[in-house]
């Protein structure tokens, strides 16, 4: 590994360089066969919003895979359920009528009936919010106790989960109204997760929108050149100036593309606020932090980590703790854009953040894998899945597609890492 | 112990439901209610028994061989479908694909085992929507659904009436009940003298009599309640056949002994020369065959199929066999704990419909007896391996005595 080389630049950002074909070739495909422009502000906008969940489901997946190839399989289900709670206290519904309302008993056509008398006042939305991350809190430390600390395998603990939650939460919202869902949330409550910040209308250039992705591309500029120069200075092996150069101009190209789509489409999506957050405090928590390194170490080799004096159990627990917290952002957000609580809420999520950490490079044997990575296979998945879909191919073969890629990521990654071996 | 959990539950049911849950019809549907959750609980084990692996495509691979073989058999446009024994053969041999399909991935390409099955979860389940075109297809060939547990007709008939004309009970079912305990008690204590001349331990005279007789009286009065109803259904005799054929292989054959070993020291066993590739693909095969009877009787009792049937059928099969004892670490569980946690679980989930419990709670309580399953598997182990270590500490101490 001395020197730089542009094979090897290839060889690890081959998912990055996959990705932008397939984009482009859908492109090319929606456009000519069904005349559709994919790159229209309100399609990019809807790629992003429609996989969401997908980015912060997985930066928490990828915590739990890092840790030897452990996934949560309940993700889904807890979706559900969170937005189901979130609905039961903040919007007037039949179990909170029970519960609170004010009944009286009064006499119609000669039979005693309870009567609902007022209405029960739904919580305020903060106290709404702390109930759902109490909530969320709650599960998080339960599974994380029986997996690090019983030992009982992660997929069977969250096996259950998945099973438990789905039911629960469908009860929840069959029992609160008859449609079996929650809608009419209170509007701050929905601002706060979905919608545009500071929106304007459609086709106006987003002024705000644009000063943020400005200041965005500065700041990665900024980095990646102190970066460098840090290297120089302790004497380490950096990449050549003009690599930087041209690493930069890709990545502040994307940025734009984003911004200006964004700012031709009302302005910057809030969903994308919390997904830059989760996805930036989870890049440094896995590339600069302590307790983020210790991820891997345990999923490297978790009797060595052990011996050396990592505690392995803490390291289980705050990866399944964490999952969960993760798991109730994502509930919420995918609750305020569809604007409702529905008992089919979630379902295949686990999956479909599965599926990212896998195509993103992350290894199914725990120990390696990155955001980045796993942001990579979560855009390649959702491309693929709006591309084939805007060209008019059926669901059903979507999902073969999307089942054969996952494989074809696995074994790319297998062979991959049996080719270095024999290096 | 979890034979004890389950006559408890058949108790707690029995006053909920006044009684309803053992009716010799709710006996009978439980049976063929719950046929693939015994046959694909068989399959999973065989995975499981490898190190806790697991195959979470079974419900899709159920879905695309009925979907395959109901389309086989369908009446198309005045010409008859094919026979149903081309179908039969179809199904299997969809189920063999799918299973060499998994085994090669998992066994030789190294893929772990809930990748690839996740693969197949979603590409098969594509695939047959797509072959049936997103629409439901109806299977009504008579001989089919009588032989394979479907429609009203699907019991053996009661050939033996002539012994006892007027008997409300079916004859031949009952009979068949009394000459399988008689078989079994017979069997039983030739088994042990021959053990005993061959010199090997047994359980004491007493304990082989108390459990044979226990096994005997639950046959027999298992025959009686089926007797009462309209006699063997069909459904049991396949059921009865692979979990036969399983626990023999499991038990008596090397093939069976390797998934044991591969799952409890999977080095070792290597290293001892046993290709555990070849068993891990031989599970995964065998998986996919199973998967492939499912769907024969699957499609049989819903005298059709569905784009969506086969959904969750891989939990209740992994559950099954979890709440069987099997170890989520490979290397234990047996074919009697299949039938004890898949019987379990219908039994608690037709109980709770006949006490009409909301199907969502049936979810929830289905969780929870899977965690407390594998909770209890996990604390007996731990007070095994406690009392192992206990057992070789005070034997060092021993030694070092001895050496002082």
């Amino acid at each position: 590994m001395n020197g730089f080389s542009m094979k090897n630049v290839m060889k690890k950002n081959v998912m990055t360089i996959a990705l932008f074909a397939v984009y482009v070739l859908f492109i090319i495909l929606a456009a000519a066969i069904k005349g559709t422009n994919m790159l229209d502000p309100s399609v990019v906008t809807s790629l992003i919003e429609q996989n969401a969940y997908v980015f912060i489901l997985g930066a928490g997946m990828l915590m739990c895979m890092l840790t030897g190839g452990n996934i949560d399989l309940s993700v889904g289900s807890f979706v559900c359920f969170a937005g189901a709670i979130l609905g039961l206290f903040s919007v007037e519904n039949k179990i909170l009528n029970e519960w609170w309302g004010t009944w009286e008993t009064q006499v119609i056509d000669g039979k005693e009936e309870r009567v609902l008398v007022a209405a029960a006042q739904p919580l305020s939305v903060p106290v709404v919010l702390l109930i759902v991350v109490g909530v969320g809190l709650a599960y998080g430390a339960l599974l994380g106790f029986l997996i690090a600390y019983v030992r009982i395998p992660p997929w069977i603990a969250t096996l259950a989960g998945y099973l438990a939650f789905r039911g629960l939460g469908t009860q929840v919202l069959t029992t609160a109204s008859t449609t079996n869902a929650i809608s009419n949330f209170p509007k701050p409550l929905l601002a706060i997760f979905s919608g545009k910040l500071f929106e304007t209308g459609w086709g106006v250039m987003n002024i705000p929108c644009l000063i943020l992705g400005l200041v965005g591309s500065a700041a990665v500029i900024f980095i990646n050149f102190k970066s460098r120069a840090t290297k120089v200075r302790k004497g380490y092996q950096a990449d050549p100036l003009w690599f930087v150069f041209l690493k930069s101009f890709l990545i502040v190209a994307v940025i734009m593309f984003l911004t200006i789509e964004f700012a031709l489409d009302g302005g910057i999506p809030v969903v994308v606020v919390w997904i830059l957050a989760v996805l930036i405090i989870y890049g440094i928590i896995t590339e600069k932090t302590t307790i983020g390194r210790h991820f891997m170490t345990v999923g490297g080799n978790a009797e060595a980590s052990r011996l050396s004096g990592i505690n392995n159990k803490r390291i289980m627990f705050v990866a399944y703790l964490n999952m969960a917290i993760l798991t109730i952002i994502a509930s919420l957000v995918v609750t305020a854009r569809t604007g409702a609580a529905n008992s089919f809420a979630g379902q295949e999520f686990e999956l479909d953040a599965i599926a990212a950490c896998i195509v993103g490079g992350v290894s199914a044997y725990g120990g390696a894998g990155t955001i980045v990575g796993m942001v990579v296979g979560a855009t390649l998945i959702g491309v693929i899945n709006q591309g084939m879909s805007l060209v008019g191919v059926d669901q059903d073969w979507i999902k073969i597609v999307k089942g054969l890629v996952l494989l074809g990521a696995v074994v790319f990654d297998i062979m991959s890492k049996k080719g270095n071996k024999k290096q | 112990m979890m034979i004890i959990a389950t006559v408890i539950v058949v108790f707690v049911f029995y006053f909920i439901t006044n009684g309803k849950n053992l009716n010799p019809n709710s006996i009978d549907a439980l049976i063929s209610q719950n046929a693939y959750v015994f046959i694909l609980g068989t399959g999973m084990l065989l995975c499981i028994l490898t190190g806790g692996n697991i195959d979470l495509s079974v419900g899709s691979v159920v879905c695309l061989a009925g979907g395959v073989g109901a389309i086989m058999m369908r009446m198309m446009k005045g010409i008859p479908g094919l026979a149903w024994p081309v179908a039969v053969i179809a199904m299997l041999a969809m189920g063999l694909l799918v299973g060499l399909w998994h085994g090669y991935w998992i066994a030789y390409v190294k893929v772990p085992p809930f990748i690839a099955t996740l693969v197949g979860m979603l590409a098969f389940r594509g695939l047959a929507n797509i072959i049936m075109k997103g629409e439901a297809v109806e299977v009504d060939n008579k001989a089919f659904l009588n032989i394979f547990g479907g429609g009203s007709d699907c019991y053996i008939p009661d050939f033996l009436k002539f012994l006892a004309p007027e008997s409300s009970l079916n004859v031949t079912c009952f009979v068949t009940g009394i000459v399988l305990a008689a078989g079994y008690a017979v069997f039983t204590f030739f088994n042990r003298t021959r053990l005993i001349k061959k010199g090997y331990k047994v359980d004491s005279f007493v304990a082989v009599i108390i459990k044979t007789l226990l096994i005997v009286a639950v046959v027999i009065w298992f025959s009686y309640k089926l007797a009462g109803y309209r006699g063997i259904p069909t459904a049991l005799i396949w059921i009865a056949l692979i979990l036969g054929i399983f626990a023999y292989i499991t038990t008596k054959t090397t093939l069976g002994r390797n998934l044991y070993a591969v799952g409890g020291n999977e080095k070792a066993t290597r290293l001892s020369g046993i290709d555990t590739r070849k068993v891990m693909f031989s599970a995964y095969t065998l998986m996919g065959v199973l998967s492939g009877f499912a769907s024969i009787v699957n499609i049989a009792r819903l005298q059709g199929s569905t784009p969506t049937y086969g959904v969750g059928y891989e939990m209740d099969a992994i559950a099954a066999c979890f709440i069987g004892g099997a170890s989520a670490y490979g290397g234990t569980g047996s074919i009697g704990g299949v039938i004890i946690g898949a019987a379990l679980m219908g039994i608690i989930n037709q109980g709770m419909s006949l006490a009409s419990t909301p199907v969502n709670y049936q979810k929830v309580v289905k969780g929870i007896v899977l965690i407390v399953a594998v909770l209890f598997d996990v604390i007996m182990q731990m007070k095994r391996k406690g009392g192992k270590k206990k057992a070789t500490s005070a034997a060092a101490t021993e030694k070092g005595g001895a050496n002082a």
